[in-house]
């Protein structure tokens, strides 16, 4: 009947998975009629760093959610951090990939604009229909 | 007239900016989500402390609002991608 913590994320997690598979989808086949396979590396590449972007987040907060609030502070707060230099190695690798085209740049950046939007949406929505019990 | 040389060349050296701007860049995507997370956290805590009950709402409530600031950021380090010469 209630929701916990767990439910919350895993729904999260579930449904934001099968929404950057859409955008992916859909960023992949605008990719390719723009700039061909690169254009369909690109889309998956900017899909993968909006899914793990989202999820490290869900994850540090199930690990963290299990300690005290001071290692629920230190987990996501530490992970956010470590996932900021995860991201901009991420980027800076992409950026100076061989295989991505010019045309196919922009369709790294769109899909990642489009997968994070989408997925802020959806977050709200559940977090809005989730009903969480206190914990007393 | 030697001084205003020496002078119009320092102005010079000054008003030149040399290196990547990609740096400053992700300075400021940086700066806006620090404080956005800082203060998403800071109001947090002091809710937990004022009432202990409510944890587990405050702590979806607050990931809500990372994931909000955090968004920002992720634009913020994918701008290379639309925005590199």
């Amino acid at each position: 009947m209630f929701d916990d913590l767990n439910s919350v994320m895993f729904r999260v997690l579930k449904l934001g998975s099968l929404l950057v598979l859409a955008v992916v989808s859909i960023g992949s086949a605008i990719g390719f009629l723009i700039a061909g396979t690169s254009g369909v590396l690109a889309a998956l590449s900017g899909g993968l760093a909006a899914l793990a972007f989202t999820a490290l987040t869900v994850f540090s907060l199930l690990l963290g959610a299990k300690l005290g609030l001071g290692g629920f502070l230190a987990v996501v707060l530490g992970g956010w951090l470590i996932k900021m230099v995860l991201f901009l190695v991420f980027f800076w690798v992409l950026n100076n990939a061989d295989w991505l085209s010019s045309e196919a740049r922009p369709v790294v950046f769109f899909t990642v604009v489009a997968a994070v939007i989408g997925g802020l949406v959806l977050d709200t929505w559940i977090v809005t229909k989730a009903r969480i019990t206190p914990s007393v | 007239m030697q001084i205003i040389q020496i002078a119009a060349e320092t102005v010079t050296q000054v008003s030149q900016v040399t290196g990547n701007l990609g740096v400053l860049g992700y300075g400021l995507a940086a700066i806006g989500p620090g404080i956005g997370v800082g203060l998403v956290v800071s109001k947090t805590i002091e809710s937990i402390a004022r009432q202990p009950e409510l944890a587990a709402r405050l702590q979806v409530t607050m990931w809500l609002g990372i994931a909000f600031t955090e968004a920002l950021a992720l634009i913020g380090l994918a701008t290379p991608f639309i925005f590199a010469a």
